[in-house]
């Protein structure tokens, strides 16, 4: 799910960026270093949407950068379990698929795939139900819900399941009919 | 409190449904026969349903079993969180007061300890059921059952396990990316990079019989089978969890607590008739080496504050009433409950009661009426 929220970073600057555009230098340092990241706490952080304020700099001892705290706001994505989200497929396995909902990788078992659709290997590994109706294959999108998730300091890893109502296969890739 | 019959009975069912094949021996030493105490654990815990706070030698000379055997199953029940125990070093004298507050509450029990130690401090361990807990851990073992069945029925949201067959390393579908191999389509252990097999359900084991459209189903209609099952052998105990449910939970409280209300109450109690008995009563110690005459029950008039409780209790364990006073008996300025005058209806209602403790009781009112007999003259 996203969230428009307020975090704090403390953001260093070295001496020669000091003058006029300061605080452009500082803001684009901080798009930088921050958006693409993520955190365990508070998930991908997607886009800054504006800088909310600019501490007093400090000056450290011995070197002659100059620590900024920066409070910004940004807009984060950060998954939870029992969400239903689409997702994109990565890799189809024998042990189930692979999908990608925006930066977030999610695993989704065999365990948890319909018991009517079996995997069938090949070039382009799928699975299928077995009047051939539906299938899932690599960039097919899937709609799947969450049941865990596993937030590491600075990774979060998802698994789902498409074995309730409603979900699964919301488009075939436009090449295979 | 009339309240603890629904919580005996509770407790009974939970241990006939649950523990009745706990057996203290370890798995390695599967004796059977003559050794084998499986069904033990139900016994104790109706042992503990007429006790309250109990010693565990006590108990174990009662029950005649052996203290180690005795131990090893209060521990499991202490882990299980169905009774509290108490651990603490004392005296004989000490345990002298707690065999007087024994004596308060429970039917005329004749508790050895005749001060055999001299002043050595023993860690003496008691026990006592504890309801409010049982009743909380009964509900949610149900909850988890009926829980973990319903989910694997409809097997949804169970993280998938993996298991390498090699060294048999663990793990979840929350590492599968660390398992996914570039060769070859399946997951390989990080260790020993051999092939991962998913482990089946635990409850509908996988038959791979003929056909796998057929195991699925099969294992969807075994599943249901041990539900219907499970409900229904369960329904005595689950209807007299709702009965309990708006009752309010004995308490004892702690061990401490608990003999001073027992002590408190019992001399209370036995104030009317407070003389030098003999002994008749425990032991001749109590607090303060006040002797507590051990005579019939149910104090329904005295309303002593804090030992409301108390009064209920025994009430509950013996239905004894007091013995009424033949009118010859009474004199002027004798300070008698009106029980014993034979004046109210209270006697008449208790008139059918237990006639197992009549025995003791006869003995003690026969002293009774001796001591009075004294006073008088």
């Amino acid at each position: 799910m996203f969230f428009h929220i307020v975090l704090e970073r403390n953001m260093q600057l070295h001496p020669r960026h000091f003058g006029r555009d300061l605080r452009d230098k500082l803001v684009a340092k901080l798009m930088k270093d921050v958006e693409g990241t993520c955190s365990g706490r508070h998930g991908f952080i997607v886009a800054i949407t504006g800088i909310e304020s600019v501490g007093k700099g400090l000056i450290r001892d011995g070197t002659g950068f100059v620590t900024f705290p920066v409070k910004y706001n940004c807009v984060v994505f950060r998954p939870f379990k029992g969400e239903i989200l689409e997702a994109v497929v990565t890799m189809v396995n024998k042990m189930g698929f692979f999908a990608e909902a925006g930066p977030v990788q999610i695993f989704v078992s065999n365990h948890l795939i319909p018991d009517d659709m079996e995997f069938q290997s090949g070039d382009m590994p799928n699975y299928t139900t077995s009047d051939g109706s539906v299938k899932i294959q690599k960039d097919s999108e899937v709609r799947l819900k969450i049941i865990g998730t596993r937030v590491d300091a600075t990774e979060i890893f998802c698994i789902g399941t498409i074995k309730d109502d409603f979900l699964g296969v919301i488009s075939d890739p436009g090449a295979t009919s | 409190m009339a309240s603890i019959e629904p919580f005996n009975r509770l407790v009974k069912l939970a241990a006939r449904a649950f523990y009745d094949d706990i057996t203290t021996k370890g798995e390695n030493q599967p004796k059977a026969g003559r050794s084998d105490n499986r069904g033990i654990a139900v016994v104790i815990l109706d042992a503990l349903t007429r006790r309250q706070w109990v010693r565990e030698e006590d108990l174990a000379k009662d029950l005649k079993l052996h203290t180690k055997q005795l131990r090893r199953t209060l521990r499991f029940f202490e882990e299980e969180k169905l009774v509290t125990r108490d651990h603490r070093k004392e005296t004989s004298k000490g345990a002298k007061i707690y065999n007087a507050a024994v004596a308060a509450t429970v039917d005329g029990q004749k508790t050895g300890r005749e001060g055999d130690e001299k002043q050595k401090m023993h860690t003496q361990s008691y026990c006592c059921l504890d309801y409010a807990q049982i009743y909380d851990v009964v509900r949610y073992r149900l909850h988890r059952m009926k829980k973990k069945l319903k989910d694997e029925l409809e097997s949804k949201n169970t993280v998938q396990e993996y298991i390498c067959p090699n060294c048999n390393k663990r793990y979840t579908a929350l590492d599968a990316l660390r398992l996914i191999s570039p060769n070859d389509e399946y997951f390989h252990c990080e260790s020993c990079n051999g092939i991962l097999v998913a482990e089946s359900d635990k409850l509908a084991a996988q038959e791979l019989g003929d056909g796998d459209d057929n195991a699925s189903r099969r294992r969807h209609d075994k599943l249901k089978d041990m539900l219907t099952k499970m409900e229904e052998q369960l329904k005595p105990l689950m209807d007299q969890l709702a009965r309990v449910k708006d009752l309010p939970v004995p308490e004892f409280g702690s061990l401490q607590a608990w003999e001073l209300r027992a002590n408190a109450a019992g001399r209370v109690g036995n104030g009317e008739l407070n003389a030098n008995d003999p002994s008749k009563s425990l032991h001749g110690l109590g607090f303060g080496g006040t002797p507590m005459p051990y005579v019939g029950e149910t104090k329904v008039e005295v309303a002593f504050s804090g030992t409301d409780e108390k009064g209920d209790v025994k009430s509950v364990n013996t239905n004894t009433p007091m013995k009424v006073l033949p009118p010859w008996m009474i004199k002027e300025g004798m300070n008698l409950t009106k029980e014993q005058r034979g004046e109210t209806k209270p006697e008449a209602k208790m008139g059918g009661s237990l006639t197992t403790s009549e025995l003791s009781d006869d003995k003690k009112s026969a002293n009774v009426q001796d001591e009075e007999k004294n006073i008088q003259v």
